[in-house]
């Protein structure tokens, strides 16, 4: 089960799983978003490199435009895959 | 023992991997964690089959057993050409987000939650298998911080 609802035009809630045969519904969502961007994850469980692929674009994209991506509410098993990625480097994770 | 299942060839498959894989480790008990990386490096390798190799229609065959004090996965898929994926580039991490590319990352990530990856070529099929360590307790063994 995956969902993707956008709260409003800076917030998307990710629930589920975000694996690959979620992506196109994903990069349909996050293309759409155009200014500063939170992505909560409180009730995201699990994400693979594809996911990680969409949220990397999104925030090459907006950061390109001048806006900022958040991430917020990350479980320690994603928090650990960001990191092996390097992506704790790049995402403004809370 | 070995638990083994063949999957269409198709990224849909992937909710159908994730419930036979889920069931083993429930039954053996492995917390979230290790599922968790179990499932990863599974639809990584998954995907890039469906995605990299023609296979003739043939379905990908996945197989894990416990044994010797760590987990195997092996992903077979049947009538391909050579195609070795453990021989992809490394990922540099440290690059900053304008350096960085997407492709590789998905390897990378396999290579780092794993303690082997080994790949074999024969009569037309590939086999990847992944390892990882059980913990003397057997439940969890997350991804390796120290190896990234």
């Amino acid at each position: 089960m995956f969902e993707i609802e956008r709260l409003d035009d800076h917030t998307i809630a990710l629930r589920g799983r975000f694996d690959a045969s979620q992506e196109p519904t994903a990069l349909e969502v996050f293309g759409q978003m155009e200014r500063g961007l939170t992505v909560d994850f409180a009730e995201l469980r699990y994400v693979s490199s594809a996911g990680l692929g969409v949220l990397f674009a999104t925030q090459k994209r907006l950061s390109e435009n001048g806006h900022t991506m958040r991430i917020v509410n990350v479980s320690p098993h994603i928090r650990e895959v960001f990191a092996l990625a390097g992506f704790d480097r790049i995402f403004q994770m809370e | 023992m070995t638990e083994t299942r063949a999957f269409g060839r198709r990224i849909g498959a992937l909710e159908e991997v994730f419930q036979f894989l889920g069931a083993f480790g429930d039954r053996e008990g492995f917390d979230e964690r290790l599922q968790f990386a179990i499932q990863f490096v599974a639809e990584e390798l998954f995907t890039n089959m469906v995605k990299y190799n023609t296979g003739q229609g043939r379905e990908i065959e996945i197989r894990i057993a416990r044994a010797d004090g760590e987990v195997r996965l092996e992903l077979v898929d049947f009538d391909v050409d050579p195609w070795d994926p453990t021989t992809a580039p490394e990922v540099d991490i440290r690059r900053p987000a304008e350096d960085r590319r997407p492709g590789g990352l998905g390897m990378h990530l396999v290579k780092s939650m794993v303690d082997r990856v080994t790949y074999e070529y024969r009569d037309r099929a590939m086999c990847v298998t992944v390892a990882k360590r059980l913990p003397s307790d057997g439940s969890s063994a997350g991804p390796q911080q120290d190896r990234a």
